[in-house]
């Protein structure tokens, strides 16, 4: 759990050594909606559009 | 929100040739965590700077709750964009480094063609559409 500067400084470095970089191939994924009846997957837009991801919370 | 761009303004401007989708993941600074709400400086600063931003959330420890605070973080934001959840264990949030906050563009190829830094000092939605414009 994150719960001060520190801990939140290792995550991101734990994890950013695998997140995608530019010209890698982004992760597939599907996830739902916050009604939990509607889904997205990523795959599905290739060769269809571009896709701007935006991670984030509500604090 | 960096700068004088806003999401919300990017989306306006490019969701017919872009598609969008917000992640909700884990809560960046819940009260059972690292919260910034028992703090007064930051709270003030919170408040001037990120003022959309709750401070009094959380940090959900279901699916439901999680769909239940990602609702309610979508309908504050006032995006209208519909906003999708990351699972439990975090697997979307972790294979794109995504906490607090973070931005891509991928192609229509799959591949990553903008990938900012870590959130939340480089979230900067002027790159976003800095990228989307270059790559249009």
């Amino acid at each position: 759990m994150i719960t001060d500067r520190k801990s939140a400084t290792t995550w991101q470095k734990k994890y950013d050594l695998q997140a995608p970089k530019v010209g890698d191939t982004a992760p597939d994924f599907s996830l739902c909606d916050a009604n939990g009846r509607n889904s997205v997957r990523l795959s599905d837009y290739r060769q269809k559009m571009p896709v701007a991801l935006i991670f984030g919370s509500f604090t | 929100m960096r700068g004088s761009v806003s999401l919300t303004d990017i989306y306006a401007k490019y969701h017919e040739q872009v598609k969008f989708i917000p992640i909700y993941i884990r809560e960046a600074h819940p009260v059972d965590g690292w919260w910034f709400g028992g703090n007064l400086l930051t709270k003030k600063l919170m408040k001037t700077f990120a003022p959309k931003v709750a401070m009094d959330v959380h940090d959900p420890q279901t699916m439901d709750e999680r769909r239940q605070v990602a609702g309610t973080c979508e309908a504050s934001l006032s995006y209208g964009v519909r906003t999708y959840v990351d699972v439990m264990d975090d697997a979307v949030n972790k294979a794109y480094a995504g906490w607090p906050t973070r931005l891509y563009l991928i192609d229509t190829d799959g591949v990553v063609v903008y990938a900012a830094g870590l959130g939340p000092y480089d979230f900067h939605p002027s790159k976003l559409e800095k990228a989307i414009e270059n790559y249009l």
